[in-house]
Parts: structure tokens; sequence; C-alpha cells
């Protein structure tokens, strides 16, 4: 019995709430404001139906790097990323592809370091 | 409802079920089993039945139609005939099923009868649920309350008082009747039969949400493993399975949020 | 506690999801992080151009423009549609709110964050959409 107490014990999933808890921010992110950011930044602004100077170089500069610009990047690109890592992660598991202790080194190591350098692009563009 | 009711609902039952076989909208249904029979043979076949059914013919009746007129070597589990002893799980064109609360009216064409899925088979029909049964002891599925406030005193027993909200809180989760349909129904306990899965993890979250109960320290420690909540992704057909309507998705889901706080206050007490 | 001794099946074949609809939809939801990461990949190459300069931030316009990206970016807003769908109704049944003893109605909830999209986008609108903004 107590064999199996230090074995419970030694497995407890410490790491696994983080994970969770950052897929379920970054789910409710994709959810709420990515139909909004997609639509306006990747359809309406390439087909030029946005007035002119709503992302003139001046006006996007002077809307991303700035405070509320880092909030929005922390909203729209590193939870939606590590929401990504998870899904990608249990999908690749789901299809048995990898292994699991792998793939999630891969793939939350790979959110965390596109999410470095989303929030890094702003803070040197702040600096700048 | 009142004797009389009663007693002719009885009357009627037995009727039906002594005339089963000849009461109006009577025709003939062709099903398929998958049969195992380890004494004969390691493979697997399907055998064809044809058998005489009517709007009230539930899957169950089709297989005691079988085992007593056409073939008594089929094999199946099967009690109360009533969704509750949850013994006459079965696949129904791949879908986990109660025998009993299935109809043939229901189904045009192909009825296809496989043993539950994702469980070792033993003969026919019957699996093998010994880990299903392992899983469930796992998450100490009853009333843990070790260090009562008062001392039991045989003079003056007290009852546990539970008001009707703190029942509400746990109240659609006891009506799991550990049938298995859930286990069948989750691809993860199919790719990985270690994973605690939907039913022991969902009456875990019913004693957890006990107001009576105290063992979920204990609980948490099983709750929080990877084999555990965190090997639930959310497919959410153990829910829509479940002939008792328990939700356990939901229920593995709180559960993530409970493991999530449990680990945190694990955290800043070191 | 001895490991179990009950008998375990091998793991189920990679294919298992091709054989139900249920399962089909389930991967379907888990695929739409797939072109949500090809839109993050295309924002951040637009935050670079935006710190290199006027020229590169036209240049990613332009790049953005072009068909085959307009097309994977307009599966990624159908994407994030259909994620919205899935995941806003898993919201009640994961977290049931309850106020004042009373449980709110799944269908509160569930549209209380539709609305969150919608009024997402007209903060957008607001911010982006008005000329002479």
């Amino acid at each position: 019995m107590n064999m199996h107490k230090d074995d419970v014990q030694h497995k407890q999933a410490f790491d696994e709430p983080l994970w969770w808890g950052l897929f379920s921010a970054g789910g409710v992110c994709f959810a709420v404001l990515l139909p909004a950011v997609i639509l306006f930044i990747a359809v309406l602004l390439p087909l030029g139906l946005l007035p002119a100077e709503a992302l003139s170089y001046e006006r996007a500069s002077s809307l991303l790097f700035s405070v509320p610009g880092f909030l929005f990047i922390g909203a729209v690109v590193c939870l939606p990323l590590f929401h990504a890592a998870h899904r990608l992660r249990h999908g690749l598991f789901d299809i048995s592809v990898g292994s699991d202790a792998l793939n999630k080194k891969l793939m939350y190591g790979g959110a965390a370091l596109l999410s470095v350098l989303a929030l890094g692009i702003v803070v040197a563009g702040f600096l700048r | 409802m009142n004797t009389d009711q009663i007693t002719a609902k009885r009357v009627s039952a037995d009727s039906a079920s002594t005339n089963s076989i000849n009461t109006n909208n009577t025709s003939t249904k062709h099903i398929s089993v998958k049969r195992y029979l380890p004494d004969n043979s390691a493979e697997t076949f399907w055998q064809e039945y044809d058998l005489p059914v009517d709007d009230s013919t539930s899957l169950l009746d089709a297989l005691n139609h079988i085992k007593e007129q056409l073939d008594s070597t089929l094999s199946y589990r099967w009690s109360c005939r009533m969704a509750i002893c949850g013994s006459c799980g079965v696949m129904v064109n791949g879908i986990p099923k109660l025998g009993c609360k299935t109809f043939l009216r229901d189904y045009e064409g192909d009825i296809r009868i496989e043993p539950l899925a994702h469980f070792p088979v033993q003969r026919d029909l019957v699996v093998d649920m010994e880990i299903f049964l392992e899983h469930l002891a796992a998450v100490k599925p009853y009333l843990i309350d070790d260090n009562p406030v008062k001392p039991y005193d045989p003079q003056a027993p007290e009852t546990y008082q539970q008001s009707p909200e703190q029942l509400a809180r746990y109240k659609q989760f006891a009506n799991c009747i550990n049938c298995g349909l859930c286990y069948s129904a989750c691809p993860q306990f199919g790719l990985n039969p270690e994973f605690l899965g939907p039913a022991a993890l969902t009456l875990a979250h019913r004693y957890n949400l006990d107001s009576r109960d105290h063992g979920k320290k204990q609980r948490m420690a099983e709750l929080n493993r990877h084999d555990g909540v965190w090997s639930c992704t959310f497919v959410g057909f153990c829910s829509k399975v479940c002939p008792k309507h328990v939700d356990p998705a939901a229920a593995v889901n709180q559960g993530k949020v409970e493991a999530a706080k449990h680990t945190l206050i694990a955290l800043f007490k070191g | 506690m001895d490991k179990s001794s009950s008998q375990r099946l091998p793991p189920l074949k990679r294919n298992w999801w091709l054989k139900h609809r249920f399962f089909k939809l389930y991967m379907l939801r888990e695929a739409t992080v797939l072109p949500l990461v090809f839109f993050t990949l295309c924002l951040l190459a637009g935050m670079v151009a935006l710190l290199q300069g006027a020229e590169s931030w036209q240049g990613w316009i332009a790049f953005m423009g072009s068909p085959i990206v307009l097309l994977l970016n307009l599966l990624a807003l159908a994407a994030s549609l259909f994620h919205a769908a899935t995941f806003f109704v898993l919201f009640p049944r994961v977290m049931p709110l309850r106020i004042a003893g009373h449980s709110l109605p799944d269908q509160a909830i569930v549209a209380g964050q539709w609305a969150g999209v919608v009024m997402v986008a007209l903060l957008f609108f607001w911010l982006l959409g008005r000329s002479g903004a």
C-alpha cells in the first residue's frame, strides 16, 4: 500500500494544470478575439477595405509598440499559441505520432519561444 | 400512482411479454452478432439471425429470443431490463448502448451487435471489465470521514445533515450505474487503458462535491496524475452515450479545475 | 498494491477517429489550431516588418493580399468561428456559474460569449474601420 502511495505521489502531474490553464485562457482568446483580429488584419486590410490611414506604418507602429500593444500581443499571439501547442500535443497522441514526453517539450517549447519573440518585438519597438 | 394503476400496468406488461411476437406491427429483422467462442477457435466471426420484432422489442428482448429460440450458445450479460443494473451494454452499429434501452424499431437496415469496445472479450458479447473496476476502486468512490466532528454515540446517534442545495451540487453525477458505456465511447481510454476514465473520474468528483465527504485530498492524488483527469481531451462522446445523462465529460473537466486548484494550494504550502 | 493483473488491449489504431462522425468533428475541432498557427506566424512576420520600417510594412500587406495567404487566413477565420461555437458550449459545463444559489442557464452563458465576439468586432470597427480615424 505504501509502495502504491509513493508511486502515486511520484506521478503527480504538477505541470499539467499550468498547460491546461494556458490552453483554456488561449481558447477563450482564440474564440472571442481572433475572429475580429483575423477579419480586420488578415482579410479587410490586405483587400484594401479599411480606410487608408487606419493601419498606416505610423498608426500601426504607435498602436503596437505601446503598453496596450504588449497586452494585445499577449492575448492574440502568446495565449493562443499555448492553446495550439496543447491541442497539437494531444492531437499527436491521438494519432500515435512521436512520444508524448518529446511532443510536450517541442510544442510548449515552441509556443514559449515564439511568445518571447513576439513580446520581444513589441519591447524593441517601444524602446526604439 | 395508486395500486389499481400498478396492477393494470403489470397486467399489460405481462400480456405484452407473452404476446410480444404476435402483436400488431410484427415484422422480421435481421441482426448480425459478432461471436467469439474461445473453446472452438481464437477467431471471431459474424453470425446472422432473423427474428420477429414489433414496436416494443428491445435489443435485449431480441438477444433473449435468439438465446431461447434460435441459438442457445450465444453469451451476453443482462439482469434488470430497465437501465438500472448496467449489465447489458453492447456496441450497436459501433455505438455503445444498453440492450434494454435500445429498441429495434429505431433501426432501419443493418443492425450489427458487438461486445463493448476497449475491453478484452471473454466470450461473444461478454467483456472483462476488471480494469474498469480497478480504476473505480482507485478513486475511493465512497464517503470518507476519518475525523467525524462528534464521535458516534449509540445513545444519541446523529445523522448527516444535507440541504437540498448541497444535494443539488452532486446529484446529477450520482446517477451512474457503472455500465461502462462511457469507457467504450472514450478514445483516450482506448489509446491508454491506464487512463482512469470517465465513470471513475465522475464518481470521484461526485464524492468530492458531497458535503458529507472529507476524502478529497486522498482522491486528488489519483486525479492529478497524467492518467487521471489530464488524459481527457473533452471529446465528449462519453456524455453522448451515457444512458443516465450523467455528463461525465463535464465532471471530468470540473475535476481539472479542482486538480488545478489543488496543485496551486500544494505549491503555496510547499 | 501490485501492478494490476487485469488484461490490457493494445492501443487503438491511429485511424480510430475516421470510424464515426462524432470523432471526425472532434478531430476537426482539434485541427482548428492549424490555420490559427498559420495566421499567428503571418502576424509575427508583420510585427517584424513593422519593426524594420515603412517599406517592409507595405511589403507585408502585399504579402497578406496574395491569394493563397488570403485563402488560408479566410480558413483561419472560419476555424476561429468553428472553434468559438464548440468552445462556448463547453464553458458552462466546465465552470457552471451559480448566482444567488441558482445556476445560470447554459444558453445565457453561450449567448454572453457570442456577445463578447461581437463587442470585440465593434471595438475593432471603432479603432480601424471609420474613415478619418
